[in-house]
């Protein structure tokens, strides 16, 4: 019996050290998702798990290309030419591919597009968010010789009014509304229906239709014009999606990199936690990870058996981590307060400590690598000395017990931080703070807080100081969305109100003409360093790891950090030698 | 011995409502809701965004998304509007979830539309057998455990064995079960039992059955070693004071080997404390164990009701609520009936 027991010991050591075996063509692919997507229906789209599933099922307009991080062309024959009219419309000129049909055969056409940008207004519907992101295009003119060529009249003028006229999923009018019921019914007016009178009858038949379908749960109940189907779905465990036989992409030649599905399954496995994703990775049951952690990345790293089995890439992603001052509280009303507090922070010490030196220090809410970026100014960094100068010019002294305060006040100067309480990097970010803030006398309480506890005080204003993720792209410098003084109460959650600043952030998206749209964005970064409502700290980097024998590897600093349907096996290549 | 049966079972039932109806009530008044989270973050650029999202549109969006979800109504019967109180009849959440909930809807999910029975459904499959198997072993094994650590000689080895149940009651949870997963789960070390992998597709019922078996074994043995001290050192405590008593010394003069001491013996009476601890151990099987499920990514209660606060899904919380304060309430009453089965005491007072 003893030897039975050694045996098979023996028999577990040996398959624990054994190399992972080679896979095949067909083998899915897997990759690690942080949570469920919840709901896959196309109109809601809650997080970024949603939206990765959305791009195998639907199809958009244009799509982002992971390799040159630009949208490019999708079911749109090519990118529109924006024709500016007057000083406040935009029309775009599309063609949808001949190649573009729905699961059925049926062409995408047209009228699907206008039935979609409809349905993204329908009272009653889950695309509160689709309202708000798309109330920019006001009307869909369908060319009468052509059925695949439209129009779409734009308020607004600007670049982000070309790449976000073609970011939603297209959707068929054929299934969900077979009687064209909502044609009669312009897109401006089911913009602009009241939410107090009650919606049309065909509105309200169609939003019944569409909830019996339930695509939250079920979105194989629609056709879809993407390269996949959903297979399985086991709830916060797994979920499959199964590549199309026939895909109508797959007669394109050559296919552009936005319409390429190689991999015949897609298993994205939810693994809420990083260290069990990182051995799920180690043990080849996950074959990509995205948004590693920085701890964990080392490890991986520093690991030879990992190093040997494993692909890293680190990309500069979009995101900034920032810290925010309440402009509203009267200690921090003056700009030269902000500006002394800023030089609290140190961005390079932050950044080495946190993400292993990865990522970029920057001037503001651009990435280094910008055009736009303004060079001209000087790095934030940690200067105590001129917080003491700076707070001196503000009119704050210094008193004997050490503390700050300004004639008259009450109390001294003391702030509090809010900061998500789950982040590492947050809490690094706001202890460094509240020591070098306690060298030069200033106390500062710290106040992690759950999300939407944390969402809540900042959006009533309870706070001094936040620390927080800004979500950047390269698509668009619409910055007044956070930043403008019409969105107080918002996204506005500063409270920052400068005239000029104003002007400028309303410029920046209607400016067409780049010379002029890069003197106004310099301009930007000048005003918001020197107001300083916001301190810009650290762009995050986007870091990756995956199995080195997955071919096509596509990083980007985009979210989710890679291009999983341009992924393949080795073998994937010899049998689709037509694919690029 | 039936009616108070019922009559408890009625309590039971009763005070679950009531706390369920106090957690509808009170989540309501929580700062932010599920409308906030529903909503997309102003400096989330990752998208092309045009105009500068006005506060009114902004509060005409959460407007709707209230609307959609039915929180838009008054939340009870009454309210008290600037020191007056206003009546509004059937029309408030409260009673609308009360007459569904007592026709056995217990509503949808805000975030996904599904009812939240079958989500609920979905998840116990995964979180009932692992929390069922775990108490049920551990019991066993406590058991087992208890009797030989009570008559054991005082020598090195149960001494360690005592020190090691002592160190598992201090460790929390968390790093037990990361522990296993680094030990047993980890390339760098052993990959004996992998915690996550495929299902054989096609597989023989053995073959799924091993697949399940190694998937829960890691998750299973954390969850068993976390309640083996608990369990354990109490029983082993309460057996050797009743090794001491004089109906032992009676019995061990009459011949009795010390095992048929303790097992025919003392262990009906020093078993009687543990009860309380095994039915503690009930509400667990529905709710979940939280920090296994999310460090072996088992899709069980736990995790889907921690996920549920976190987003505001009241409805799926309120249900959760309804169900574990069911369960610890059944838990509390089989307690009562275990004491007067195993007590002669108790039966004859009754």
């Amino acid at each position: 019996m003893k030897y039975f027991w050694l045996g098979s010991l023996l028999a577990l050591l040996a398959s624990a050290c054994s190399t992972p075996p080679a896979k095949q063509a067909s083998s899915p692919i897997t990759a690690r998702w942080a949570r469920d997507p919840e709901t896959l229906d196309p109109l809601a789209l809650p997080n970024q798990s949603a939206y990765d599933a959305a791009n195998l099922l639907h199809m958009g307009l244009l799509a982002i290309d992971y390799q040159s991080n630009a949208y490019a062309p999708a079911l749109a024959q090519a990118l529109p030419h924006p024709h500016l009219i007057g000083d406040s419309l935009t029309v775009l000129d599309y063609e949808l591919r001949t190649a573009a049909t729905w699961d059925d055969g049926h062409p995408v056409l047209a009228t699907d597009v206008d039935f979609t940008l409809k349905l993204l207004h329908c009272p009653g519907l889950p695309n509160e968010n689709s309202r708000a992101q798309y109330s920019f295009i006001r009307q869909v003119r369908i060319d009468s010789t052509n059925p695949r060529r439209f129009t779409l009249v734009c308020r607004g003028q600007g670049a982000e009014i070309l790449t976000g006229s073609g970011d939603f999923s297209v959707l068929p009018e054929a299934t969900l509304d077979p009687a064209h019921t909502l044609r009669r019914w312009p897109l401006a007016t089911l913009q602009a229906w009241p939410a107090s009178q009650a919606p049309p009858r065909a509105v309200t038949a169609l939003v019944r239709r569409y909830q019996q379908a339930n695509l939250a749960r079920q979105p194989g109940n629609l056709p879809g014009c993407g390269p996949y189907r959903l297979a399985t779905w086991d709830t916060n465990h797994q979920l499959r999606f199964r590549r199309k036989p026939h895909w109508w992409a797959d007669k394109l030649r050559p296919a552009p990199p936005v319409l390429q599905a190689r991999p015949q399954e897609v298993v994205f496995a939810v693994l809420p936690d990083d260290a069990a994703a990182a051995l799920a990775l180690r043990r080849h049951d996950v074959d990509v990870y995205p948004q590693v952690p920085a701890r964990i990345f080392q490890q991986l790293q520093a690991s030879p058996k990992a190093r040997q089995e494993l692909a890293f890439y680190t990309t500069p992603s979009y995101d900034i981590l920032t810290a925010g001052f309440n402009t509203r509280r009267p200690a921090l009303r003056d700009k030269r307060t902000r500006q002394a507090l800023s030089r609290l922070f140190d961005p390079a010490g932050l950044l080495a400590a946190t993400q292993l030196g990865q990522g970029s220090r920057t001037v503001g809410l651009l990435p280094p690598s910008s055009p736009f970026y303004n060079d001209s100014l000087p790095l934030p960094g940690l200067a105590p000395a001129q917080t003491v100068a700076l707070l001196r010019q503000a009119g704050w002294q210094r008193r004997a017990d050490g503390h700050w305060w300004q004639p008259g006040a009450a109390a001294p100067l003391a702030l509090t931080v809010r900061y998500r309480a789950e982040e590492a990097t947050f809490a690094t970010t706001a202890l460094q703070f509240q020591t070098a803030a306690a060298q030069v006398g200033i106390p500062i309480t710290l106040l992690p807080a759950e999300t939407s506890v944390l969402t809540t005080a900042l959006q009533t204003g309870d706070f001094d100081v936040y620390i927080r993720l800004v979500k950047g792209s390269p698509f668009g410098f619409n910055f007044a969305t956070f930043l403008h003084s019409n969105a107080i109460g918002s996204g506005n959650l500063t409270g920052f109100r400068q005239p000029v600043a104003d002007r400028l952030l309303l410029a920046i998206p209607a400016e067409g003409n780049p010379r002029r749209k890069r003197l106004l964005l310099r301009r930007l970064q000048v005003v918001l360093q020197e107001e300083m409502p916001l301190l810009p700290l650290f762009f995050m980097p986007s870091r990756l790891a995956v199995s080195r024998q997955l071919r096509h590897v596509v990083p980007s600093g985009l979210k989710p950090g890679y291009a999983i349907s341009a992924l393949s096996w080795p073998a994937t290549d010899t049998l689709r030698a037509g694919t690029p | 011995m039936l009616r108070w049966l019922l009559a408890r079972l009625g309590r039971a039932a009763g005070a679950a409502w009531l706390i369920a109806s106090l957690v509808f009530i009170g989540s309501r008044q929580l700062p932010g809701g599920p409308e906030q989270l529903a909503l997309a973050d102003a400096s989330d650029l990752s998208r092309p965004a045009t105009g500068t999202r006005a506060t009114a549109t902004q509060q005409a969006a959460r407007q709707a998304v209230r609307q959609r979800l039915g929180l838009a109504l008054p939340v009870f019967y009454v309210t008290r509007v600037a020191g007056h109180w206003h009546w509004h009849g059937p029309a408030n959440q409260y009673h609308r979830w009360a007459v569904a909930a007592l026709h056995g809807d217990l509503g949808v999910s805000y975030r996904d539309g599904q009812p939240v029975a079958v989500l609920l459904a979905q998840a116990l499959r995964y979180t009932l057998p692992l929390a069922a198997s775990a108490a049920g072993l551990a019991t066993g094994l406590a058991l087992a455990l208890a009797l030989y650590l009570a008559r054991a000689p005082d020598s090195w080895g149960p001494r360690l064995l005592l020190s090691l149940l002592a160190g598992l009651q201090i460790t929390p949870l968390f790093l037990l079960a990361l522990s296993l997963l680094l030990l047993f789960a980890n390339p760098e070390f052993l990959n004996l039992l992998p915690a996550e992998n495929e299902a054989p597709a096609g597989g023989s019922s053995g073959q799924q059955a091993a697949y399940w078996l190694a998937r829960t074994a890691l998750p299973l043995l954390s969850l068993v070693l976390a309640v083996l001290p608990e369990l354990t050192l109490p029983l082993v405590a309460g057996l050797r004071h009743e090794a001491t008593t004089g109906y032992a010394t009676t019995a061990r003069a009459k011949g009795l080997t010390i095992r048929q001491l303790l097992r025919h013996h003392a262990l009906p009476n020093a078993v009687i404390p543990l009860l309380t601890t095994l039915t503690d151990l009930l509400p667990a099987l529905v709710v979940g164990t939280l920090v296994v499920e999310v460090l072996f990514a088992l899709p069980g209660s736990g995790r889907l009701l921690a996920e549920a606060a976190a987003a505001h899904d009241y409805t799926l919380v309120v249900a959760g609520v309804l169900l574990s304060a069911m369960a610890r309430l059944l838990g509390l009453l089989l307690a009562d009936v275990l004491y007067f089965l195993v007590d002669p005491r108790l039966r004859s007072a009754a």
